[in-house]
């Protein structure tokens, strides 16, 4: 399966990125959303998003209002992951499109269990 | 609609030292307990470095975060998970570092759901010059043994 | 490091007194592991010298039970538990009992476990009536599952955002449980060695991880005491490791998708 981490922040996109790898995706990156669109267009195998809120040219939250108006992509899981931790912020980014929040800090076995029950994890290689 | 903070309830919770033990104990130590207040006088930090980030919005806030450049790639290293005594790029330093202060910052804008936005980080061998501002909190912790100061300004 | 036999023996022997809980040999390591924020923040030089201090002091020796015998805790714990109790007992409950369901959930730790089955019947059975009693050995879990306030990394934890939002608001630095869900759950200090807690007769049991900790014969007790507090037709869920095989032939293992739930033989009445 393939995941798309958009997030500036080079270090956070290798740690995300060494998570998702870990568990058996195959992982391509962005720096912010006006990128990751790109890549989608590159990449229409895509079935993970995971996506910082505050990034430069598009921000996280622009990055899903805009997913959510392409019809081939209502398959990709949207999964935001943020320092933004207030209630109202995680509402409207739900209310957006987004399937999953994940507040900064985090522990890897927090993303591995979200995916976990969000269906996406492949049984062998996670067992 | 200027709402203004009140930080006194936010001070009192020790936010600064309470966010930086749950994110050392999370992604760079992964294990808790390696960060504490600093005990004894304040220590003069070794080649100094000091990372910013603010809540841009109606009031601007600001986390400062100071190291010895060997204490911040020690911390680049260990989010990256790199081995001990790699070579750390100025690159990796600034992201990481900035990483960690943006991490504390977002924190703090959340717990007085600040309606700003986060600037990029910004670090340099010298402490922003801040005169105007008031300095909320200004801790001084340890990471194993390594002095790591943490800031929390108001700016006008 | 290795700890030292003696040192081993002497937690081993503290917990299982106080709690019944059997740490064999072999768990070395989960007790160094458990005790070495303890040792740091009390200034010791490692877990063995943490251990001589608490063999000198009999006021360390409740924070050393409770470091060994606090479940690690998470929402939703293992999922399918709760897929069982929305698909099976609910239901199941509901032909026999109507709009009433009484839930124990035992070992809860600082209650994720008891509010995670009250979200189910939030979003699931919005109209049932179900009182959930949530008993743990330790003082200081329950406290917090009472406040129901949890840090930003614990409901990172396994809660669904959706659920998150839904269900709680956040207060500071922390999130707080609803008053819908903690109108469901009461809290109580218990013992499992003891008489089983008030609220029964129970529809179901959860005794998830607990039993892995105890002997056989201790086993056997707890067992028979869950029993005796279980409605006519309730189920037992137990942890994805557990069994009552070689326990107690009484019990009936019914498998269900994803797992198994426990109940009295027919004719082999308490």
């Amino acid at each position: 399966m393939k995941a798309l981490v958009i997030d500036d922040s080079r270090v956070m996109r290798r740690i995300i990125g060494a998570i998702l790898t870990d568990v058996g995706f195959e992982v391509i990156e962005a720096g912010d959303g006006q990128e990751a669109l790109m890549r989608l267009e590159q990449h229409p195998d895509v079935r993970l998003c995971c996506i910082d809120w505050n990034m430069p040219v598009m921000n996280g939250y622009e990055f899903i209002v805009a997913t959510r108006k392409r019809p081939e992509y209502r398959d990709i899981t949207l999964m935001m992951i943020t320092t933004e931790g207030e209630q109202e912020q995680i509402v409207r980014a739900l209310a957006a499109g987004a399937h999953e929040y994940v507040i900064k800090p985090f522990t890897a076995d927090v993303i591995v269990d979200k995916l976990g029950y969000l269906g996406l994890l492949d049984a062998e290689v996670h067992a | 609609m200027t709402a203004t903070i009140d930080w006194a309830p936010v001070l009192a919770g020790d936010p600064l030292l309470q966010i930086s033990q749950e994110l050392f104990s999370t992604m760079i130590d992964l294990e808790p307990g390696l960060v504490e207040r600093w005990v004894g006088d304040r220590p003069i930090l070794d080649d100094p470095r000091y990372t910013w980030v603010d809540v841009a919005g109606e009031q601007l806030v600001r986390v400062v975060i100071g190291t010895g450049r060997e204490t911040g790639e020690a911390i680049t290293r260990a989010l990256l998970g790199l081995p001990d005594g790699t070579p750390v790029s100025d690159e990796d330093y600034v992201d990481a570092v900035g990483e960690v202060a943006n991490v504390v910052c977002g924190n703090v804008k959340s717990l007085v759901t600040h309606p700003g936005t986060l600037t990029i980080p910004v670090v340099a061998p010298a402490a922003p010059a801040l005169e105007h501002g008031t300095c909320l909190e200004d801790a001084c912790l340890s990471w194993r043994g390594a002095p790591i100061t943490v800031a929390l300004w108001l700016l006008p | 490091m290795t700890l030292a036999p003696d040192s081993f023996d002497f937690v081993a022997t503290l917990v299982r007194r106080r709690s019944a809980i059997q740490l064999d040999v072999g768990k070395e390591y989960l007790v160094e592991s458990r005790l070495a924020p303890l040792a740091r923040s009390a200034g010791a030089i490692d877990v063995e010298a943490f251990i001589r201090s608490v063999r000198a002091n009999v006021t360390l020796h409740d924070q050393v039970v409770e470091a060994l015998t606090t479940n690690e805790t998470s929402w939703f714990r293992d999922r399918h538990p709760f897929d069982v109790l929305k698909d099976t007992v609910i239901p199941d409950a509901m032909t026999r009992r109507g709009g009433q369901l009484r839930v124990w959930s035992a070992a809860c730790s600082s209650g994720q476990e008891p509010y995670s089955i009250a979200m189910t019947v939030a979003e699931h059975f919005p109209q049932l009536r179900a009182s959930i009693v949530a008993t743990d050995l330790s003082e200081s879990v329950l406290a917090q599952g009472r406040a129901g306030q949890y840090s930003q990394l614990e409901v990172n934890r396994g809660l669904p955002a959706p659920l998150l939002v839904k269900h709680f608001e956040r207060k500071g630095p922390v999130f707080e449980v609803s008053e819908q869900l903690r109108s469901m759950v009461t809290f109580r200090r218990h013992n499992l060695l003891d008489a089983p807690p008030l609220g029964g007769p129970f529809d179901v049991v959860f005794l998830r991880n607990v039993l892995i900790y105890f002997d056989v014969a201790t086993k056997r007790d707890v067992m028979r005491r869950v029993r005796s507090v279980l409605a006519p037709g309730g189920w037992v869920l137990l942890g994805a490791a557990e069994s009552t095989i070689g326990v107690d032939d009484i019990w009936e293992r019914v498998p269900v998708a994803g797992g198994a739930l426990y109940r009295p033989r027919e004719g082999k009445a308490a």
